[in-house]
């Protein structure tokens, strides 16, 4: 091992949600005086905004800091931050992979939680030494000795010596730096062996073409080579190399084994560097890539459209644009009788959906209708041909299939053990497979459960939530496709079947289903000249009945002293709202109608 | 000065914003008069009448309606001097309708004939409904009893045209209680009856305790419209608007020119105006219009609102006032007007309610059905381009 990788630390931070990683992330930047306090915006590692706001990390980030140790000897640190949601966990086993080490944050006031131990788990997985660190202990209510001995307990790492710190004070921070370099190993590789460089991120930039933050496994690399993506086998030239300072890229001859750098190389396409490939060179390159790559497959789909029919363009052109930084957002043009031309989309999760809409509307100004969002089906036909399905509208005729199967996930609960009985009611109820449970200490239970992903995605999580005050947390993983009694359900106004409100059910939640969207519907649609029947079928059975009734009175009666501005401003502003309205045959329904029947919460 | 046939027609509209109380549904411009208010404020609005008199000069006045709040707490002096000064600023026809509106129980036999005696032949009375208890929830100040002597009085006195303002749609209500209000006042036998439907108003207190308020519902409405039509066209009363019934030849001439899109000059605050072209409004504020009128700078200091009425907009306004009309649009007149083709423009959008029998259309004219007058502003907001 040479000298300058002998003083190379390569770690993550990880913990669960609001358990304060990216706050403790920001003190370590001050602390190497990397930034200074002056220069430091709060949460410097989470560039977007919409990140900032919600307090999350949406996308890995990496940054390299200069620290001098007490004794001295200087070190390059790269710390490489982690997105902290379910949804986006193959990032952060490929981020976990490109470390030695990683920090484990957690609340001294709430100990450990269900993305605190999928995380370490990841960590174990990726072979990283773990660090513990114990957080907020300025709290009042923080118990550093009972979260020691539940992180020993239950992951089973020694935590007797590790450092309890406030990162929202700054206190112990020199702790923390000082357990990175001496628990921590030095990355291990050889920088004259055939190159191998892990993609763990990589993002679009208009001037630079894509930018690629690898970890360099084996061998060097430096500007003019020419480079072979393992899992494509796409060659590029590279332009530059460098490394990720925490003002912005900074360019070096060369990167070697056991750094962490980027490339450019004028790629266009973000979808060519996917996450988790090997990156070698073109010649002499490494004869085997990597382990653990997978291309990542959407697991949630819904159709996205402008409420302003006429944006379709923008709407267009805004997916394109936010595809650029986000392989995992796959979209397709679709169109639907009642919400006009669109796109069905395939996001990571909910939360990858959730981010996807909110940027869509804050960053390009869209006004957007999303249907009920779907997983994907494997339908095989009775003539064997199996065909997976993310629309419902290309979902196949009952007579026609043989099996269907649905998605299932592997879910760990972690809850207070008061509201083990309600949650596990809440899971029989969405149809979960219990597993196992274990008491984590007197007062907390792990539960694990196989459940239907697309329970998961229609309300489980605020079930959850209410149930247990908030205080239950949620991990899971895809695990199989398990054959299931799928049904279609579909929606009809004035005997017309609107498209956009279809969706695949289980056959016993249909039932309850259809009368709460018929409700729903009832509620939202403003009346009609006409009686409006509403009716939900399976096939052509109908399931449930409501009916709009006619408008009776809609008349300004008085028209006072000549007022006669008054009355026409009335009946324009009738007009604009009628203007926005999607006209379905006879029936025209609001936008805000259709989001209120589509919108899933207040209907455990 | 000669009065000739050819000479154009106006009418005026003078606004008398004082009422007693102010009821809990109405955001008409009123309030209880201060110490001395009303006669500065009388004062300021001759002053703004004689002001337009020269503008004036080429019209003769067949329709004057002296609205509210509550003309009738007028004085007779102040009434005097008011009616006064309108004849002297504008030429008044000799066969013009004089409407002035009365707050039962304010007046009494001897004022009454007073008012006959400056020219004033219509007089229009808020009743409201026939019940106390209903009366009482809208924060009426009078009773059905004084309403019924208040209408002897007014006929004694030769009143030969009286309007009765009916409303449904009042807390407590329901189509029995409003079937008994329709019968008593057609025994009273009026020769025009308006029948309004409650609107609760942004900045009310009826607003504020609008989810509180025992309104009956949609369904009921609706019942009580209809009952209204059915009653009263039995009774010989021809539903010739939206809202307003009348014995023949007894159609309200000053509402007609709403609906017709002819001229009137509106005086006083928050009244409003169709004149050369332009439709205004005058700002509802008390102080500054008196201070303007008596230190007069600049008119469009009191200007709420003022629009040009151009060919587009007067023709969106010319279809939007006919259908409030029984008799609808007449299309060899909408020829006349426009130059060009009413069933051209209009027959494809209409399409939809005519199979619906909301509307009925030939070559002749287009009119509402009564089940469409109930629900014209969704068919005009429809239709019409605005």
């Amino acid at each position: 091992m040479s000298e300058k990788q002998k003083h190379i630390r390569n770690f993550s931070i990880i913990a669960h949600i609001d358990h304060g990683k990216s706050t403790l992330a920001d003190r370590i930047l001050e602390y190497t005086r990397t930034v200074t306090t002056r220069e430091m915006e709060e949460q410097l590692l989470d560039n977007m905004d919409l990140e900032r706001e919600r307090g999350i990390t949406i996308k890995a980030r990496a940054v390299r800091l200069d620290y001098t140790a007490p004794n001295g000897e200087e070190y390059a640190l790269n710390l490489i931050d982690t997105p902290g949601h379910v949804d986006f966990n193959y990032e952060v086993s490929r981020s976990l992979n490109a470390c030695d080490g990683a920090l484990l944050v957690v609340d001294a006031t709430q100990g450990i939680e269900a993305q605190t131990l999928a995380n370490a788990y990841l960590a174990v997985d990726a072979n990283l030494e773990i660090v513990p660190v114990i957080n907020k202990i300025d709290l009042p209510s923080a118990d550093v000795e009972r979260v020691r001995n539940e992180i020993e307990d239950v992951i089973g790492i020694l935590a007797e010596d590790c450092p309890a710190v406030s990162a929202k004070t700054g206190l112990n921070i020199g702790d923390v730096l000082d357990k990175i370099v001496s628990d921590i190993p030095a990355p291990e590789g050889d920088p004259n062996a055939p190159l191998k460089c892990l993609i763990f991120d990589s993002y679009y930039d208009s001037y630079l073409g894509v930018v690629v933050y690898v970890r360099v496994m084996d061998g060097t690399l430096k500007a003019g080579d020419r480079i072979r993506l393992m899992s494509n086998d796409a060659e590029f030239d590279v332009v530059e190399v460098g490394s990720m300072e925490p003002f912005g890229l900074k360019k070096r001859d060369s990167i070697s084994a056991g750094e962490v750098g980027y490339i450019t190389a004028s790629i266009k396409y973000v979808g060519d560097t996917r996450v988790g490939d090997t990156v070698t060179h073109a010649e002499n390159g490494a004869a085997e890539p990597l382990p653990g790559f997978k291309a990542v497959q959407p697991m949630v789909y819904a159709g996205i459209y402008p409420a302003d029919g006429a944006r379709y363009g923008d709407l267009r052109d805004a997916l394109e644009k936010l595809q650029l930084n986000d392989a995992a957002l796959v979209f397709e043009p679709e169109t639907s009788v009642a919400l006009g031309f669109g796109f069905r989309c395939g996001f990571l999760g909910l939360l990858h959906m959730e981010i996807i809409e909110e940027r869509l509307e804050r960053e390009f100004n869209l006004d957007l209708i999303t249907t009920a969002p779907g997983v994907i089906y494997k339908i095989t036909m009775k003539d064997g041909e199996v065909r997976m399905i993310e629309n419902p509208a290309s979902y196949p005729s009952p007579d026609e299939i043989d099996v269907a199967a649905e998605p299932v996930v592997k879910a760990t609960i972690i809850t207070p053990t008061d509201y083990v009985g309600g949650i596990m009611e809440l899971c029989q109820d969405k149809r979960g497979t219990f597993i196992d449970m274990k008491y984590l200490d007197q007062t907390r239970a792990e539960l694990h459960y196989i459940l239907p992903l697309n329970e998961i995605i229609y309300d489980f999580f605020d079930a959850l939530k209410s149930r247990s005050r908030g205080y239950a947390s949620l991990d899971y993983e895809f695990s199989d496709y398990v054959p299931s009694k799928l049904v279609r359900l579909d929606f009809m106004l004035n005997g017309e079947q609107v498209d956009a409100l279809s969706f695949i059910v289980h056959e016993e939640k249909a039932y309850a289903r259809a009368r709460r969207i018929a409700e729903k519907l009832k509620e939202n649609i403003p009346r009609q000249l006409f009686e409006v029947p509403i009716q939900a079928a399976i096939g052509n059975r109908i399931i449930a009945r409501e009916t709009v009734k006619a408008m009776r009175k809609d008349v300004l009666a008085k028209c006072y002293g000549g007022d006669i501005t008054r009355k026409k401003k009335l009946l324009e502003k009738q007009k604009e709202g009628k203007k926005k309205m999607r006209k379905l045959g006879s029936v025209e329904v609001s936008p805000e109608a259709f989001m209120a029947v589509l919108r899933l919460d207040d209907d455990n | 000065m000669m009065i000739t046939d050819a000479m154009k027609k106006l009418g005026i509209y003078v606004h008398i914003p004082f009422c007693k109380s102010k009821c809990g549904y109405c955001d008409f411009c009123s309030h209880p008069p201060r110490d001395g208010e009303t006669d500065r404020y009388l004062n300021a609005l001759m002053l703004h009448m004689q002001d337009f008199s020269g503008a004036a000069q080429d019209y003769v006045v067949d329709t004057v309606y002296v609205g509210g709040g509550t003309p009738s707490l007028l004085s007779k002096k102040q009434v005097k001097s008011l009616v006064e000064c309108i004849k002297s600023s504008f030429e008044l026809d000799k066969d013009v309708e004089f409407t002035i509106e009365a707050n039962p129980g304010t007046v009494d036999k001897g004022y009454l004939r007073f008012l006959i005696s400056l020219g004033i032949n219509r007089i229009s009375f808020g009743l409201q409904s026939a019940s106390d208890k209903e009366l009482e929830a809208l924060g009426r100040i009078h009773t059905v009893a004084d309403f019924e002597k208040s209408f002897k009085a007014a006929r004694d006195a030769g009143f030969k045209n009286i309007n009765v303002d009916l409303m449904y749609g009042i807390p407590h209500q329901s189509a029995v209680s409003f079937g008994e209000t329709l019968e008593f006042v057609r025994g009273l036998d009026p020769e025009h009856i308006s029948v309004y439907g409650l609107k609760i108003e942004e900045g009310t207190p009826f607003y504020q305790q609008k989810d509180k308020l025992p309104l009956p519902d949609e369904e009921t409405e609706y019942k009580m419209y209809r009952t209204a039509h059915n009653v009263l066209e039995n009774a010989g009363y021809k539903h010739y608007e939206i809202s307003n019934f009348a014995r023949r030849g007894f159609e309200s001439k000053h509402n007609m020119r709403y609906w017709l899109d002819e001229k009137y000059l509106g005086f006083g605050i928050s009244a409003h105006s169709y004149f050369a072209g332009q439709r205004y409004a005058y700002i509802d504020d008390m102080e500054k219009y008196i201070h303007e009128m008596e230190h007069p700078k600049n008119m469009s200091d009191i200007l709420s609102e003022c629009t040009d009425i151009d060919v587009f907009t007067k023709e969106t306004e010319y279809v939007m006032l006919r259908m409030r009309l029984f008799d609808g649009v007449d299309i060899n007149d909408y020829r006349q007007e426009f130059d060009r083709d009413f069933i051209n423009k209009y027959g494809d959008k209409l399409k939809r309610y005519v199979e619906g029998g909301f509307v009925v259309l030939d070559n002749r004219h287009c009119a509402f059905t009564v089940k469409g007058m109930y629900v014209s502003n969704y068919i005009l907001s429809d239709i019409l381009d605005f």
